[in-house]
């Protein structure tokens, strides 16, 4: 009997280390140096291996071959970008900090509201005056937005950037009778899925279902409705039950596939499902294991409207103290954002790259994109990026998990969308008050 | 000469006295540090409103227990628990217990390859099994839905449909454990002496009558443990692809006490409530073990007692 109570209390040791490490002495935070008088910083990532892991060495021993002040230890931190937070969290508790770390973009706010950061502006305009354009020479002002928090703060720089893309299985559209070239709006789209159904029997359209809501979002922000309007839910609008109302229809009639996220796209590699509703993250998968005429195009718009695309992924910021871990810092970041850097990171993740400059350079990632023509449908893209809505406060990630219950309510026909929309806004307003 | 004798005999009697607890001392800090110490922790966090990030923790009573007792998702999970529990003893101990007794006494070869062939996926990694079982078991077209297809028959999308995701991760919980405790069963009956069943055999007593009046009553204290492990590990095991293929959903049809406790504190850092949840849960089985203890316990056959 006891082993049950031994799991509980391994998972509320973890809980109990996080909070005992609260106890410890601040450390002084000197600037770090090696034996060779480099600066030594930290650069915090979540890339395991098979996620962009090896790039971000490759990136890291180059940096520190050809820089003489500088000596950048790479870091993983397990769990992606919830982990990192609580490692930080550790970290902070301590009194030291890593120079660069990644941050996802639902931590923003928390990220900003939680932990001591320098925005990168305030370093180049201490010390590197000749980077004072950098950020808006390279970088879209929507891109640049999205690393913005709500007191208006530029909190880091977007790094690691990806968009949802509708993936075509283009021998099932012509099996249907279908132009190959896919809808080009979501009222296309659900004929299309329809059709295929019809046709020959296989799923139209599979939209992603991970624990969040991100293509949840881009389906109805792009008809108009808002996640998030001054601090309060509104995603219940008109405009919202219509595009959720596209979705729940499809599901009921079996044309599209409701379902987990890698068993969806497995049924898309394995040739069931026509079209694949997914993250440009999920191209060398996709490219790699179909075995029919696969392609991709811009997400789809609604009717006359204009599309707006939630970004993934995560930006740097800068978390070191003291002026030589900071000047460290911003020297360890520029190498990321060269043009050079960020093609081997767009190559080794399947990210999109955040800055302007590298989709047609040369030395950027002009042959990349001539080999893997499915990455150019996310480039083309970026100008309607708009940021990823986290609900605020304590009770934001509650509120999130919501919408994920509404959504397994919803697609499995136990509440209509009208219901299910209006019911979850006015839960979610109530929790956030 | 007298003194030095008796004080020798003082220092050895009070070595004898210490050496014990001397002797426990590692598996008591052990103990103290890795499960008495997190259970009172867990306690007294199950009274406060924390985020398991914040500097401060606010003080709310009870709150956090009428919460949880209020929320319906609790019940929902609770009950889900339950079915996960009878579910598990069906596979991973009723099955097990009679697969043990038909190798060990009535097939007559190859007992050595089902000994290893069951117990084989006892060695892989639930993650991998979980990750395995996705494909596997992909009702649009994974393998098993593609032989089916042959037959004409559909496989439901198990993955979103309440009471078959627990069937399912049921199932992919037992591949792991089932060997396991098979192996314990196997080992507990084969040590029932040959002479009795013999003699039962002679008299052309039934097979299963052999089984329920010989050999489980003469396996009972391992028949035990296997019944408690699998009630207590097997929603620990549980958990992986409870974690790897649905967190928890869809809308926590396939979420037991154990992941609920989890997801609360560490996806959506309500460390409060998960605590309370916990506790609960653990005032349940404390509750189970003294009914045990009890009514069970008594009634068990230990060789050596």
């Amino acid at each position: 009997m006891k082993k049950v109570y031994s799991l509980m209390f391994l998972l509320l040791l973890v809980t109990g280390l996080a909070a005992c490490t609260g106890e410890k002495e601040e450390s002084s935070s000197e600037a770090a140096t090696n034996s060779e008088g480099k600066t030594v910083i930290e650069y915090w990532h979540v890339n395991a291996e098979t996620q962009g892991g090896k790039t971000v060495e490759e990136l890291v021993s180059s940096f520190n071959e050809q820089s003489e002040t500088v000596e950048v230890v790479a870091k993983y931190n397990p769990d992606m970008y919830k982990g990192l937070m609580q490692n930080l969290q550790a970290e902070a508790a301590a009194g030291t900090s890593p120079a660069v770390v990644q941050v996802g973009w639902a931590f923003l706010d928390y990220f900003s509201n939680t932990f001591e950061y320098t925005e990168p502006q305030t370093i180049i305009d201490q010390h590197f005056p000749d980077d004072k354009t950098f950020l808006t020479d390279n970088f879209l002002p929507n891109i640049l937005d999205l690393a913005v928090n709500n007191e208006g703060k530029q909190v880091g720089i977007p790094y690691s950037l990806s968009t949802p893309v509708l993936y075509l299985n283009k021998d099932l559209l012509r099996e249907a009778g279908l132009d190959e070239n896919g809808p080009k709006t979501w009222e296309e789209l659900k004929t299309f899925a329809e059709a295929v159904k019809e046709k020959t029997g296989k799923y139209g359209l599979y939209i992603q279902e991970p624990a969040d809501n991100w293509a949840t979002q881009a389906l109805l922000e792009s008809n108009g409705a808002q996640m998030i309007t001054n601090g309060k839910a509104t995603f219940a609008s008109e405009e919202g039950i219509q595009a959720y109302s596209l979705w729940a229809d499809l599901v009921a009639s079996k044309s599209a596939l409701h379902i987990g996220w890698d068993q969806g796209v497995q049924s898309f590699i394995d040739g069931n499902v026509a079209m694949l509703y997914t993250t440009i993250a999920q191209r060398s998968n996709v490219q790699n294991n179909a075995k029919f005429d696969v392609a991709t195009v811009k997400s789809p718009a609604w009717e006359g409207k204009q599309v707006k695309l939630p970004a993934g992924g995560a930006m740097l910021a800068i978390t070191a103290k003291g002026e030589e871990q900071q000047k460290a810092a911003w020297e360890f970041m520029k190498y990321l954002y060269s043009v050079e850097s960020i093609a081997k990171w767009t190559e080794g993740t399947g990210y999109v790259p955040p800055r302007e400059g590298v989709a047609d350079a040369e030395n950027g990632l002009k042959q990349f994109l001539e080999e893997n023509e499915m990455m150019q449908a996310a480039i083309d893209q970026m100008d309607v990026v708009v940021p990823w809505t986290s609900f605020p406060g304590d009770a934001g990630l509650q509120a999130e998990q919501m919408l994920i219950d509404m959504r397994d309510q919803v697609l499995s026909g136990s509440i209509t969308v009208e219901e299910g929309l209006k019911q979850t806004q006015e839960q979610i307003n109530s929790l956030l008050q | 000469m007298t003194t030095t004798i008796l004080s020798i005999k003082n220092k050895e009697g009070r070595i004898q006295k210490i050496a014990p607890y001397a002797l426990l001392l590692p598996s008591l800090i052990v103990l103290g540090f890795f499960m008495f110490w997190p259970f009172l922790y867990t306690i007294y966090l199950s009274f406060f409103d924390w985020n398991m990030v914040s500097t401060t923790k606010e003080f709310v009573g009870f709150e956090n227990y009428i919460d949880v007792l209020k929320d319906p998702v609790t019940w929902k999970v609770m009950g889900n628990t339950m079915l996960y529990i009878v579910l598990l003893l069906a596979v991973n101990f009723v099955v097990p217990y009679i697969f043990a007794y038909v190798v060990e006494f009535v097939l007559q070869r190859m007992k050595g390859f089902y000994k290893s062939a069951f117990f084989l996926p006892a060695f892989i990694s639930l993650v991998v099994g979980s990750i395995l079982f996705t494909w596997i078991l992909n009702p649009v077209s994974g393998p098993v839905a593609i032989i089916a297809g042959w037959f004409n028959i559909t496989i439901p999308i198990w993955s979103k449909l309440d009471g078959w995701v627990i069937v399912v991760i049921t199932l992919i919980t037992s591949w792991k454990i089932w060997g396991y405790h098979f192996i314990l069963l196997f080992a507990s009956i084969s040590g029932i002496s040959k002479e009795v069943i013999e003699a039962a055999r002679l008299d052309n007593i039934p097979l299963w009558r052999i089984f329920f009046r010989i050999v489980v009553p003469m396996s009972s204290s391992t028949g035990i443990y296997v019944f408690i492990i699998t009630i207590v590990q097997g929603l620990q095991f549980a958990f992986t692809p409870i974690k790897v293929i649905t967190q928890g959903g869809p809308n926590y049809a396939s979420s037991n006490v154990i992941y609920q406790a989890f997801h609360e504190a560490f996806v959506l850092y309500r460390t409060g409530h998960s605590a309370a949840l916990s506790t609960i849960t653990m005032i349940i089985f404390i509750f189970l073990l003294i009914v045990e203890f009890k009514f069970v316990e008594r009634r068990i056959y230990y060789e050596n007692k």
